[in-house]
């Protein structure tokens, strides 16, 4: 595997890591905005927003050393009318660009709340778009293992369950940040972080379900398709890489379903937050290992169609 | 619009590589490195084996992905003819377009760090010349043309056996099998 591989493993990893957290972080504003004071969500969530920035700058970073002339990386949207490429090169920019404005005004409470909303939606959407677009990149007919429903599925939900347990974790880190620098304000988010986490865990537990449901279907779909396709199936299922599938699913759910029943369960009763935040960390990165595997196994089992 | 394009009688190929050769030579590529390539296919039984011989490269496609997708507009087809051209001072070297292309026609240039892929001879075309491969062909199996023209004159098909679908890209080739490549007739040779 060259490092033009791991290239395209950190890009996407990070861009839909980035992208998740942003959504995971807008909804949980919107819901905790309905029973908290603005002041105390905005305590909550603030800092988490600053990192997502730096991260889908970073997986950019990483996406050019997938290419032999980086600093023509520019070029890369020229043929937006027809090219996914340039499209997921498009929406990534401005993702990043979108994501960076709008942390600055929503941290430093520039502009009004309808203005920062606006743009808050806006970039959701340019994220929607970068999702689609990195999806419709692998749906090429030439590699059947990837020509199909199942990849926009499996990004979306990776999207989405990488986002909601790194959010989980930003929150912790946040938390923890208070307790040191802020105390006066630590007590009042607890309830705040608790009730987040617990939604974080049952959606985890949710989004690795579409994931155990979608594998199977997706091995089965692959042995009944062409021979690039079962050859696809083989490599991952039988051949040498079935370690790393194994592996994935073993890190996911101890990831997503173990771990985070036990976060669920400290979410219940105030002043287990020391074990809840060591329990959201463990989990957060249980998945993310989980999904770098899977997207390795996505690279690694392609077969061409001839 | 004219679309230039390939015709091979598989029935006569030897394999003897002169048209990867004189490609290569034209080209001025390292061993390692294919515009064209001659494939071979073999199977069955005695006393019915079979082999054929198939001198593939860009198929200079109709629809081809390799063009739709290249992000930065590097891979282009020539309006007059329809050939499919490359700008290396456009490519970036996402190489999308070797994941993009269903026949493995396009190449990494390892020290351009840029793709390379067959140009139709398109200097030699310009001057009312053959293709390199063409011209280099013993058997006189290849040819070039229109085609249309090439279609009328010869038949053949772009689906054959071990081939990709030519719906995917209504590649600007066809062929004229050996029996055991036609599509449908497998059972019939003990595929």
């Amino acid at each position: 595997m060259s490092i033009r591989d791991w290239a395209l493993i950190v890009f996407t990893i990070l861009a839909q890591t980035s992208v998740g957290a942003l959504w995971v972080l807008l909804v949980t504003r919107y819901f905790a905005g309905r029973k908290y004071e603005m002041e105390e969500v905005d305590r909550l969530t603030d800092r988490a927003l600053m990192a997502i920035g730096p991260v889908i700058v970073l997986g950019g970073v990483a996406s050019l050393f997938h290419l032999s002339r980086p600093f023509s990386a520019y070029l890369a949207v020229v043929n937006i009318g027809t090219s996914w490429l340039s499209r997921e090169s498009f929406f990534g920019a401005a993702f990043a660009a979108l994501v960076i404005v709008f942390a600055i005004l929503q941290t430093r409470k520039i502009g009004t709340i309808s203005l920062r909303n606006v743009i808050a939606g806006l970039t959701a959407l340019v994220g929607l778009g970068l999702i689609v677009s990195m999806s419709s990149v692998y749906m090429l007919p030439t590699y059947p293992a990837w020509d199909s429903w199942v990849t926009p599925v499996t990004f979306f939900t990776s999207t989405l369950l990488m986002g909601t347990l790194a959010v989980g974790a930003a929150l912790v880190a946040n938390y923890v940040y208070m307790q040191r620098k802020e105390p006066d304000y630590a007590d009042a988010q607890s309830m705040l972080l608790r009730g987040t986490l617990r939604r974080i865990a049952l959606a985890a537990v949710l989004l690795l379900g579409v994931e155990f449901v979608v594998l199977p279907i997706y091995l089965a779909l692959l042995a009944a398709g062409p021979r690039a396709a079962l050859l696809s199936a083989q490599l991952m299922a039988a051949g040498p890489f079935s370690w790393a599938l194994v592996l994935r699913v073993t890190l996911a759910f101890f990831g997503a379903v173990f771990v985070s029943m036990f976060m669920y369960q400290n979410t219940i009763n105030p002043g287990q937050e020391k074990m809840l935040g060591k329990l959201t960390y463990v989990a957060f990165v249980l998945v993310l290992l989980a999904e770098v595997l899977g997207r390795f196994l996505f690279y690694m089992t392609k077969h061409p169609l001839t | 619009m004219t679309q230039l394009g390939f015709h091979i009688d598989t029935r006569y190929c030897i394999e003897c590589k002169s048209c990867q050769i004189a490609c290569n030579d034209k080209n001025n590529l390292g061993v390692e490195t294919l515009f064209r390539q001659v494939h071979y296919f073999e199977g069955g039984e005695f006393p019915n084996p079979w082999v054929w011989h198939l001198s593939m490269s860009c198929n200079h496609c109709v629809d081809p992905l390799c063009v739709k997708n290249c992000p930065t507009g590097a891979l282009y087809k020539r309006e007059k003819d329809g050939i499919v051209l490359h700008d290396p001072d456009k490519c970036i070297g996402c190489r999308y377009c070797e994941w993009s292309c269903p026949y493995g026609a396009i190449s990494f240039l390892e020290n351009e760090k840029v793709i390379g892929k067959c140009n139709f001879c398109v200097d030699l075309i310009d001057e009312g010349k053959n293709p390199a491969c063409v011209d280099a062909c013993l058997m006189r199996v290849l040819h070039f043309g229109d085609i249309e023209e090439l279609r009328k004159e010869f038949g053949g098909s772009g689906d054959i056996v071990g081939l990709p679908d030519s719906h995917i890209t209504q590649p600007s080739l066809l062929i004229t099998p050996k029996p055991e490549a036609v599509l449908g007739k497998e059972k019939e040779v003990g595929r």
